[in-house]
Parts: structure tokens; sequence; C-alpha cells
């Protein structure tokens, strides 16, 4: 029988392990919550020069693509200071961070 | 090419060339070594509030404890500024190495891919990682192929590092270097104007390889020169940051 979820149940108040796992009472693993962090990366493509030190440090979260524009693959390949020091040390400020939980733009300083 | 790492360094020296040029030296301390390659930057911290800039290791990649940079003062930006009171021995944090403006590596001799000659073209501070590059071809490698350096600025009393090229020409008679000044004085006896003009002057070497780094309107203007003269795109490299 399914209900509709793949087999996988809502579980609700049950903390996550360290590894970011909830598990149901009947002891199944059953939904994955593991969420590296709060912050979101975006890229203005006008002002990417393909200088790709955002992929040299954060290589899980940066790709350049075919054009040689930076790309985001994943908000989740490295943690929070990863992604910011990725931003950071963008030459054209190129890579917007965002703070999911806050909204605040973490990153050009306005 | 290596992972770029954090790492924090302590100001050993500086030389002062002229109101717009500044070498500095730093010594790593943690981690104590950087690896890089010739042509790669590394990235400043020069904020509390994580400001960074970028900035072309200008010294050999045979020494790895520590490195030099070429800064150009004059913008006074965020960076000259916490530069120019950075104190002897002072730590900076910094990010390193960066970049991909590095030396397409030599495949051997008779191969058709193969830069038979190298041509650096620069201009101001954009002569920085060309220093490195040269350092790396003629010192450690003990490369033959013909090298040149055209070397852009706007007055010749801005020039610095001129006993360095020319001791490498004695050193190595494959090397040439050539200054060219936009804005010369009575007296100035070699190439005037722009880059672009002593390159279009000096017949260039056949199959080379490009090298760019300087303002964006000189690199525009000679990658629109070379790909009149038939270079092929890949033969010419250049580095975006500036």
């Amino acid at each position: 029988m399914t209900d509709g979820t793949g087999g996988a149940r809502k579980v609700k108040d049950l903390a996550p392990d360290e590894n970011g796992m909830q598990t149901s009472v009947s002891g199944h693993v059953v939904v994955q919550t593991k969420q590296i962090g709060k912050y979101k990366v975006e890229v203005i493509r006008d002002k990417c020069i393909s200088a790709a030190s955002c992929v040299a440090i954060a290589p899980a979260v940066f790709q350049l693509d075919e054009e040689g524009i930076a790309i985001v693959i994943s908000q989740d390949g490295h943690d929070d200071d990863t992604k910011l020091l990725a931003a950071q040390s963008c030459p054209t400020a190129a890579i917007i961070v965002t703070n999911t939980e806050t909204g605040e733009q973490v990153w050009p300083l306005e | 090419m290596h992972p770029p790492k954090q790492f924090t360094a302590k100001l050993e020296d500086k030389i002062v060339f002229n109101s717009k040029y500044t070498q500095y030296e730093f010594e790593l301390s943690e981690p104590y070594n950087m690896p890089f390659l010739a042509g790669q930057y590394v990235s400043l911290k020069v904020a509390e509030n994580g400001t960074r800039r970028s900035y072309s290791i200008c010294s050999t990649p045979a020494i790895t404890h520590g490195f030099e940079l070429l800064v150009d003062l004059e913008p006074q930006g965020v960076g000259a500024q916490y530069l120019q009171h950075l104190e002897f021995g002072q730590e900076v944090q910094l990010l390193g190495a960066l970049g991909q403006f590095v030396l397409t590596p030599d495949p051997g001799v008779g191969h058709p891919d193969r830069e038979e000659a190298l041509v650096f073209v620069a201009t101001g501070s954009g002569v920085a990682p060309f220093r490195s590059m040269l350092f790396e071809l003629l010192q450690v490698q003990q490369d033959t192929r013909p090298m040149i350096l055209h070397w852009g600025m706007r007055h010749a009393e801005q020039l610095f590092w001129q006993d360095e090229f020319a001791e490498l020409m004695r050193s190595f008679p494959n090397f040439h270097f050539h200054p060219v000044i936009s804005q010369p004085i009575d007296g100035w006896n070699l190439c005037s104007g722009r880059v672009t003009d002593c390159l279009s002057v000096h017949e260039q070497p056949e199959r080379a390889g490009y090298y760019l780094c300087g303002n964006a309107p000189m690199i525009t203007e000679v990658t629109e020169l070379l790909s009149k003269q038939n270079v092929a795109p890949e033969r010419i490299h250049h580095e975006k940051f500036y």
C-alpha cells in the first residue's frame, strides 16, 4: 500500500541525527532533511568575467557554463562560510548571497 | 593546479618605486607553504567586512614560503588604502592561489600546438604576472624559446624592474624587453605610443603564444590586432580581473 509519497512518510517532532536523517519510531529512515546552510547564492551573469575564483573555492556550488559564465549547480555543495568566501573573492562582486531565513542580502554589502 | 586555501601571511618588506607603484613582500605564517603557478593571483582580505581585492603574484614560483605583489596605489581604492597602512610584521588574510591565467604547457618541439615563441603584453601593473612567468620560464625551466615583453606605461619615470629585465636579457639571450611610453619626454628613444603601436611596428614571431594583462581597452585592441594578423584565438591568453 502506498500513500503517494513513494513510501516515505513525513515524520514530525523527531530531531534529525548528526547526519541530518530523521528516523521513524519503527526505526526506518523516512525523510532526509539535511540542509547545509541558510545562504542562497545567485550569479549576476552580466557581471561575471569568468575569473572562476568561485569555482576554485566552491566547485560543488559553482561551475562555468559553455559560455564560461559561472552558474550555480547546487545550493548545498558547500557550507555557508565557503559560499560566502567564494562570493567575496569574486573580483566583480557578481555573486549575491542572501540569508534565506531573514531575507537579508549578506553579500555584497549594500 | 592546487586547490585554493586560506592563508595568513606577514608583511616582510616593501619597495616604493614611485608614488604610483609599490612592491609588497609577504612571508607565509599559516600554512607556511603556498605552491602556485606563474600568473596566478591571491585574494586579499582588505576590510573587516570581508571585502577582498585580487592581486597577481609577481614573484618566482620557485619560492613557496612567501610571495610578492605589485600594487598600483594611485586609484586609492579600499585595497590600496589597506596596503598603504599595513605595517611591517602585520598579518594579512588571503586566499590563494587563484586564477587560470597561466602558461600553456610546452608540448615539445615539433608539436603543432606548440607556442614557438612567447609574447607578453602589459600595461601598468599588468606586468606583475609576467615577472613571475619570466622567472619560471627562464630561470626555472631554462626555456630557450624566444620571449618578448612589451610593457606600456604613461611616463618613463613610472617604470620599475628595468634593471631586473636588463639582467634577464644579459643572462638569457632569448629574452627581449620593449618598454613603450605613451607620453614620452625629450630624450626617450625607445618605443613611444601605445603597446598596440609597438606590436604593429615590431615583426611578430611565427606561431607565438600571446599573453595580455592590463587595462580593458588594451586587451580589446591587441586582441583585435592579433586577430587581423590571423593569430588563432587559442593562442591569445589574457587575465580577466584587471
